[in-house]
């Protein structure tokens, strides 16, 4: 009411201005991307004088030539427009980077993001969606300060990438208000029903008490809104390869490898010269078998389909979606593969005037299949298998051919008809209820009940056929058999989830005479979940089908448990500000849990945060005008993390833990184990987190800048007194809180906008660097200082490696003779070509005591993105680069030996040092080919076989063209439609010898390096809304 | 009127989940000890535990430390590469890897064993306050007493004299209380002898399944550790070390402590061979090759032949439970992987094979004959030399002793109805050969191949491929059950392995009777006897301490015994002393025809001399930061 009297006078004064020397400006502003902008505030600078767009972004006003018009509209970068003749002006308000009046989730509420007084980094959904992934984890990397994202495996359906806030561990994940999932579900979450995530990066996590120290990531899903009914599909597909394999010795390196080590063991070559010479030639019958070629597609097919409507009216909104998601593997087979099928319906509806209810209800649907040999095995018979033998028995695809080493065939193990086949099917609901009555005899008073149900069942099928592998035997022409993993075995296994979460909560919000803004929240919460899981298991005598009923009774397999879990809190917080300049906020979490002693399960984690927003100031304003926004802030706090296993404060004998024993012949009893010594005071970590930090924004708030240094102080973590309790006690003392820890940070966000004319760019990165300290280790006393030197720990960081260090290669058999011994051999072993490792500490002996600490270990301590948008008329562009830096990458078995399992070898060591007939040697990158009986120290840790993995990788590439306004739209009633194209993981930098493993990917089970490849994807997509 | 729907709803809510406290939840998987004791069912579960705790060195006996422990590692990551102690010996290799003797050939068995003594005294503690009758009192008097016995033998024979821990002792604080310093090796073996007899004395002669301590599992406990004792009194100057420990007496005994123990061994085994519920499985077989098979049923299924087995441990596999060991699929020929990827790997060597006596020539370990000269004392193929041609390539073993049959695989023998092909290569008719290295010749139109078949899982010997295939020319079976296949996959073998059977008591009390000049020579020597007449033997030897030791070499192979004989009478640092093992090689030789096989011995392909340093007959005693204990010499 007030806006239109105010606007009623402009326009008188407008009219009025005629007879003063003025001149008419009518103009539109609008957004960049043409949406026109109602409601935007025109003001004659140094003036009163001013106006306000109309519906369509239009608006007139009568000023004088040469005066400055300054446009404003919340969250957007404020304008200045001089004032030229006949002014029609198109005026065009870029977003401002520091997302004022962005309303961000905080943990039973919501605030502003320019009263945030802590580090809490917030995503939007247009953001995220830059990113084609089947895993919401993948859309996020690179994209937030302080969220370190690294993917361990590009297998379909697997969502175990690690998410870490700050370098402190896994975070909880709260989705619509409940702490509900674990990582793998949050990353099945569909991108398209978020509407953002926030994550709680400091103390201000302490309101989600003992089990959030490391940080919160609270996820938002979409709601419905006030208007015509809008439907919105989206489709994407797209094709994905490896982003490297490490190459393979072809067969014509392999024998002639296989020669070098056979001699240096002492027996003849294997191959003869003329062998060798067909296989270097290719020779028919000698071409060789590339496994990995044999076995995997280039690339697989993956699409995602979105639909959605949104709508609403006064009294009901709604937001409702379904997804579907197809992620193929690269095995040729296609035996390998994940599907995911989403749905989602938030409903509001305003029951009375007072009194709002909230339905959200989510249902998932997805299913992993893969053959009964896991990948590794199936990627691990590509690397160690015989290049030189080929694929089936005589070419007779009927008959899979036996395989050195180890009998197993890729080809064959990749056949779900053949081998059997595995399969993960998961159901998940979530629902919730909340109920918000806004007392209406008091102001800024309002009650809200929440509840929750949420239940998540899992089904696993597993069935593991006998098969065989074939020779051929020219001669007799017959094929023998070779049975492989008789019998015939079936399992299914269920788990079966449900979580009971309640909360009510009072909050009350209110201004004081304009000045003084008081708000307070408080909130009662108690959480319970049953999980019950089986598994059962039979043979076959003979298989007939895949069903459990149809196996034999003999060697039945069963098992199965129980578990509970259940929490009670209370809940606080108070914030008071001044004209929104000085900022406070007192929160605390009373936590409850049913892990420890009745006397000590209740724990209290407060938190204090405070905020001077500067430039608020006038005196700022005035002195700094380029300024345009600056805060200082800091926080601290105490946030809990539950430790070691539930119930270690009840004494007893163990009827688990214990070993059992046959008594009686095929009759197996299960023990019970001794009662341990327990520990009642047995508690949660604590973790002290300090932060300060400020926001700044500049030239209207077209540059934004954030910065944060934090420390985590953590107190309590388990350890055992082991220390002065001698060994023949027989006991194990219980652990006990004794050890702490301490990280310590930066985080940093810069981020400008601009725009040329009707060209717009967008430059933003983030940078995160972290370590971690161990501050009091419990150990028993040092015995000499050289043992402190090299076993201490505490004081010191926790991610040091200790290694030889290499100060060359022998270059002749007298070298090896003279020098220091490097291993238990007495270098008998070590040859030309071998790594001199350094004699430390000059005993004349090479061992453990020579080690220094030189390396970091694997966990990247720095993580970095960097995003390039830019956007002309209706193209688009965005350019993600991501990487991590200070880590280090160390494989076992195939990549960093020689002939492992006595198998196929990479092609890299054939560069070798080998030795000619007359005893000469010709130098090579790598040590001398040989079976790893026949090496010293060659495996040493060392520089060799450590290496640096920090990369650099463009990460995604998006490009898109978005049609408006086109008369043919309107005749199909289309709104708008964006058609783009993709890339993901496209370029990396890094260290040469690490690229092909992909420097991003873990080693995996036995350091191996047979993870699933990382993907590289190129994808189409469409988005049309109408 | 709707703010009281709505606090209604609240306050129902609040009902509705405040009536049960969500916090106080039990564990499922906690008993108190009153309901554990209180019934003899209970009893039995707390008893499983001890016995699956057990030092017995069994299938899951992992000589060398790691993760999961030295017995039942199958337990945690079952992962041992196959190795097994006796490749730490003179009688058998590792197909793929040096293992040989080291540091590492036997671990720590230290907070385990006082992990044990702490869980049998804890039960000790409470059993004159239990509600049973004097008869089960007794019983588990004995009972206890038996693993205690047991456990202190297993920490007595690696390390000395330790520390004697005979009740629970209650935590507190003032660790200095909890510290209890050595005892000497002397006290320590008396101990043990002592809980032996008191377990003999309480302990009854059991129901025949032998899987639980009896009256003569104590004795033949006995019988073992003070053969142990009395060893290491007699010999243990032919390897002295000096230090602490020894002025202390905490390892070391004087040599006259020897007729003691000896004494001890006699009487124990001597009660048992009196009580006649043992004797020895099928005695008196028609012929060698019945005898054979009767050695290699008694190990198949020990449960058939209660007359011999006086302890067993079980293993088994019920539901998701089990006990059970990785032989079959570590040590099943090449040709039987059933898709396991690294089968194979037990080789016993070919100085074990020429341990055997022939049956023509009783009393002495006859050579295997390669050679027409007769000097098998050679490595390596010499073509000037005459070799021996047989016509198929386990004839060279023709007239061994039965139980060289019944323990390996020979080159060209059946088993689980496959030729088993171990072959290590061939002459051309030109004379030139190709060993150990794949291949192939024809001749006559007929295609050999140097390894015995085309593909690599068509024969089972000598192919470096995998390292799966023998490296001595000898496949294992003596553990190994014929007529099942087990699943390929960890922990699947459920063989049970007899601990002590009546046959290693016969040669307890030869060696004691024999090194001692005590008991009865006669008995000593019938009963060596015995054990030979059911290897199919005919004519008798004598009782020299050469008979008993080859005899108790060749009748207990593979049992894990022959490490500690070398151990308890100091012969190891003598036996390797830059030491090879050897492998003896069927070669095809096709210069005849049809193509015959010549043998021919070698060093191990692949494979180092080994030596043995003095200081490894004991173990280093383990955290004396915390305990303040001595330690063993030279650590």
């Amino acid at each position: 009411m007030k806006k239109h009297v105010f606007i009623c006078l402009l326009m008188v004064f407008s009219s009025l201005g005629v007879f003063a020397q003025t001149s008419k400006v009518s103009g539109t502003v609008s957004d960049k991307d043409g949406v026109p902008l109602p409601g935007v505030t025109i003001v004659v600078k140094g003036t009163t004088d001013g106006t306000v767009s109309d519906v369509d972004g239009n608006f007139s006003l009568s000023t004088e030539k040469d005066k400055v018009l300054q446009i404003s509209f919340v969250g957007m970068q404020t304008k200045n427009v001089t004032v030229a003749d006949d002014s029609d002006l198109t005026i065009v308000l870029l977003e401002d980077m520091i997302g004022i009046g962005e309303v961000v989730a905080i943990g039973y509420g919501t605030r502003k993001k320019e009263s945030l007084t802590s580090a809490i980094s917030n995503i939007q959904s247009d953001e995220i969606l830059t990113t084609t992934n089947s895993s919401l984890a993948q859309a996020l990397q690179g994209k937030v300060s302080g969220l370190q994202i690294r993917q361990n495996t590009g297998e379909p359906g697997s969502f175990d990438t690690r998410i870490n806030i700050r370098g402190f561990g896994t975070p909880l994940y709260v989705i619509d208000g409940v702490a509900r999932e674990g990582g793998s579900g949050f990353q099945k979450i569909n991108p398209e029903d978020i509407e953002s995530i926030s994550v709680l990066k400091d103390a201000a996590a302490a309101i989600y008490g003992l089990r959030a120290a490391n940080g919160v990531i609270i996820v938002t899903t979409k709601k419905g809104k006030q208007g015509k009914t809008k439907f919105n599909y989206h489709g994407v597909f797209g094709i994905q390869s490896p982003t490297d394999v490490p190459e393979m010795a072809t067969a014509a390196q392999y024998v002639e490898m296989v020669n070098r080590a056979r001699v240096f063991s002492g027996l003849g070559p294997a191959y003869t010269d003329e062998e060798v010479a067909n296989y270097q030639n290719g020779a028919p019958g000698y071409e060789g078998t590339n496994w990995y070629d044999e076995t995997f597609k280039d690339q697989a097919f993956q699409q995602q389909h979105n639909f959605s409507a949104q709508g609403g009216n006064e009294s009901l909104t709604f937001f409702t979606s379904m997804g579907y998601v197809e992620d193929n593997g690269l095995l040729k087979s296609d035996d390998l593969g994940y599907k995911k099928y989403t749905f989602r319906s938030n409903v509001s509806a305003q029951l009375t005037k007072n009194l709002k209810a909230d339905i959200q209800i989510a249902g998932r649907y997805d299913k992993k299949e893969s053959p009964a040999e896991s990948f590794f095995m199936i990627f691990k018979a590509t690397r160690t298998g015989d290049p030189t033998a080929k694929p089936y028995a005589n070419g007779n695809p009927q008959y899979p051919s036996q395989l050195m080493p180890s009998n197993q065939n890729p080809v064959a193990m990749s056949d779900r008809d053949l081998v059997g086949y595995n399969e993960r099917v998961n159901k998940n609901f979530q629902s919730t209820l909340v109920l918000t009555y806004d007392v209406p005899f008091v102001e800024g008073l309002s009650l809200t009940g929440r509840y929750s149900y949420d239940s998540n069942s899992g089904m696993g099928k597993r069935l593991g056929k006998a098969y065989k592998l074939y020779d051929y035997d020219a001669d007799t022409e017959e094929y023998t058999g070779y049975e492989q993993f008789a019998p015939t075995k079936i399992s299914n296994s269920w788990n079966d989830y449900s979580l009971v979460n309640f909360q009510t909560q009072i909050s009350y919000d209110k201004s004081f005479k304009e000045m003084h803004n008081v708000s307070a929240t408080v909130v009662y919460e108690q959480q319970s979940t049953f999980e019950r899981w089986a598994s059962i298991q039979r043979e076959y005598d003979f298989y007939t089908n895949d069903q459990i009923d149809q196996g034999s009774l003999n060697n039945q397999q069963t098992s199965g448990n129980e578990r509970e879990r259940g929490s009670r809190s209370i809940i606080g917080r108070f914030n008071y500000d001044y004209k929104g300049k000085y900022l406070v906020e007192y929160a605390f979490r009373y936590d409850g849990s049913y892990r420890y002693h009745p006397d000590y399960r209740w724990g209290f984690f407060p938190v204090v945060t405070a905020g001077w927003r500067v430039s608020e100031e006038s005196f700022f304003q005035d002195a700094v005008p380029v300024i345009s926004n600056l805060k200082l802030r800091g926080s601290w706090g105490i946030v809990g993390q539950d430790a070691g296993d539930p119930f270690q404060y009840v004494e007893g004998f163990g009827t688990s833990g214990g070993g059992g024993y046959e008594f009686e012949n095929g009759v197996y009893q299960t023990g019970a184990s001794a009662p341990s010594i327990v520990n009642p005071a047995l508690t949660w970590f604590e973790s002290q987190i300090t932060d300060f930090g400020f926001d700044l924004g500049m030239w209207n708030n077209a540059l934004s800048f954030e910065f944060d240094v934090y420390q985590r102080y953590r107190e309590g973590l388990l350890a055992k007194r082991n220390v002065s309790l001698p060994n023949t006690f027989g006991g194990e003392l219980p652990e006990e809180n004794l050890n702490s820890d301490r990280v310590r940070g930066f985080d940093l966000a810069l981020g400008y906008r601009n725009n040329v004319g009707e060209f717009y760019y967008e430059i933003s990165g983030n940078y995160n660097y972290a370590r971690t300290n161990k501050e009091y280790v419990e150990r028993g006393p040092f015995t000499s200082s050289w043992d402190y030197w090299k076993n201490g720990r505490e004081n010191r960081f926790d991610d040091i490696v200790w290694g030889q260090t290499v100060i060359g290669q022998f270059q002749n058999e007298d070298e090896v003779v003279f020098a220091p011994i490097q291993s238990g051999d007495g270098n008998l072993k070590e040859l030309p070509g071998d790594y001199i490792y350094q004699d430390t500490n000059g005993d004349g002996l090479v061992n453990g005591n020579d080690m220094l600490p030189q390396f970091y270990n694997g966990t990247p301590k720095q993580y970095y993105g960097l995003t390039l948008a830019a956007q002309w008329k209706g193209f688009d562009i965005t350019a993600l680069f991501q990487g991590s830096g200070k880590y280090t990458v160390r494989f076992r078995e195939v990549y960093a030996s020689m002939f492992a399992f006595r198998g196929n070898t990479p092609a890299y060591f054939y560069d070798s040092w080998n030795q000619n007939e007359d005893g000469t040697w010709n130098e090579g990158e790598w040590p001398a080919n040989r079976y790893n009986t026949d090496v010293g120290a060659l495996y040493a840790e060392s520089e060799v076989w450590r290496k640096d993995a920090s990369y650099f990788r463009l990460k995604t590439v998006d490009i898109g063209y978005t049609f408006r306004n086109h008369s043919w739209m309107k005749t199909i009633g289309v709104e708008n439609m964006r058609i783009y194209a993709n890339g993901h993981n496209l370029i990396t930098w890094t260290d040469d010898f690490v690229k092909p493993f992909d420097p991003e990917k873990i080693e995996g089970a036995y350091s191996a390096g047979l993870t699933y490849p990382l993907t590289r994807s190129f994808n189409m997509g469409v988005n049309i809304t109408f | 009127m709707k703010i009281y729907k709505l606090l209604y709803t609240a306050v129902l809510g609040l009902t509705l989940f405040g009536c049960s406290d969500v916090l106080d939840l039990k564990p499922t998987d906690k008993l108190s000890g009153e309901d554990l004791f209180s019934d003899p069912e209970g009893v039995k579960l707390y008893m499983a535990n001890l016995y699956y705790q057990l030092p017995v060195e069994d299938f899951t006996y992992f000589h060398r430390n790691r993760d999961g422990g030295t017995f039942n590692y199958n337990g945690g990551g079952p992962n041992n590469g196959g190795f097994v102690q006796a490749m730490h010996t003179d009688i058998a290799m590792h197909s793929e890897f040096g293992e040989g003797v080291s540091s590492n050939s036997w671990g720590s068995w230290w907070n385990e064993g006082y992990k044990l003594i702490r869980d049998v005294n804890t039960l000790i503690k409470v059993i004159p306050d239990l509600d049973i009758n004097d008869q089960n009192r007794k019983l588990l008097i004995g009972e206890t007493a038996f693993i205690r016995a047991y456990a202190y033998f297993a920490l007595a024979k690696r390390y000395g004299g330790v520390p004697l821990i005979d009740e629970a002792q209650e935590y507190s604080t003032d660790v200095e209380n909890l510290k209890v310093p050595r005892s000497t090796e002397k006290e320590t073996w008396d101990f043990v002898m002592t809980e032996c007899q008191l377990a003999a004395d309480n302990l009854l002669e059991g129901d025949g399944s032998q899987r639980r301590a009896t009256k003569y599992a104590a004795l033949a406990l006995k019988s073992r550790a003070a053969l142990h004792a009395a060893s290491l009194a007699k010999f243990w100057n032919k390897s002295p070390v000096t230090g602490e420990a020894v002025d202390k007496g905490l390892v070391g005994m004087s040599e006259s402590a020897a007729s003691e123990f000896y004494q001890q061994c006699i009487d124990a085994s001597e009660a048992i061979m009196q009580s006649e519920v043992f004797e020895l499985f099928r005695p008196n077989p028609a012929s060698p090759e019945e005898a054979a098979e009767n050695y290699r049923q008694l190990f198949e299924n020990p449960n058939g032949a209660p007359q011999e087995a006086i302890f067993i441990k079980g293993s088994a596999i019920i539901g998701n439970d089990h006990t059970a060991n990785n032989y079959e699929i570590w040590f099943n020929p090449n040709q039987l992987a059933n898709g396991w990827p690294h089968p194979g790997r037990y080789c016993p060597t070919a100085e074990w094979a020429d341990m055997f006596e022939v049956y023509d020539t009783p009393g002495v370990s006859t050579k295997l004959s390669t050679v027409v000269d007769g000097n098998e004392e050679y490595e390596g193929y010499d073509p000037d030399r005459e070799y021996i041609k047989y016509d198929t390539p386990h004839d060279v073993y023709k007239g061994k002793d039965a139980r060289l049959w019944g323990t390996a695989i020979l080159p060209g023998t059946i088993w689980k109805n496959t030729e088993i092909v171990i072959q290590a290569g061939f002459i051309k008719p030109d004379g030139s050969t190709k060993f150990l290295q794949g291949g192939s010749t024809t001749v006559n139109g007929v295609k050999y191949y140097t390894y015995g078949s085309s593909s690599a899982s068509g024969h089972s010997g000598f192919n470096p491929a995998g390292g799966n295939h023998t490296r001595t020319g000898i496949g294992f079976k003596k553990f190994l059950n014929e007529p099942v296949d087990v699943n390929p996959a960890w922990n699947q073998g459920t063989l049970d392995f007899m601990d002590m059977r009546y046959a290693e008591i016969l040669l307890n009390y030869a060696e004691a009777v024999a090194e001692s000049g005590l008991g009865d020579q006669t008995l000593a020597k019938k009963v060596l006897n015995d054990i030979r007449k059911r290897a199919g033997h005919t004519t008798e030897v004598d009782l020299t301490s050469e008979n008993i030791l080859r005899e108790r070499t060749v009748e207990l192979c593979f049992e894990n015994k022959r490490f500690y004989d070398l151990i308890r009478r100091r012969d190891f640092h003598e036996l390797f002393n830059v030491r090879d093992r050897h492998a003896i090689l069927p070669i095809l030789d096709l210069r005849e025809d049809p193509p015959k096989y010549v043998m021919v011995r070698d060093v191990v392909p692949r494979s180092d001399p080994k030596t043995f340093e003095p200081k490894w007959y004991y173990r280093p005693i383990p955290g004396r930061g915390a305990n303040g204990l001595v330690n063993n010499p030279l650590y």
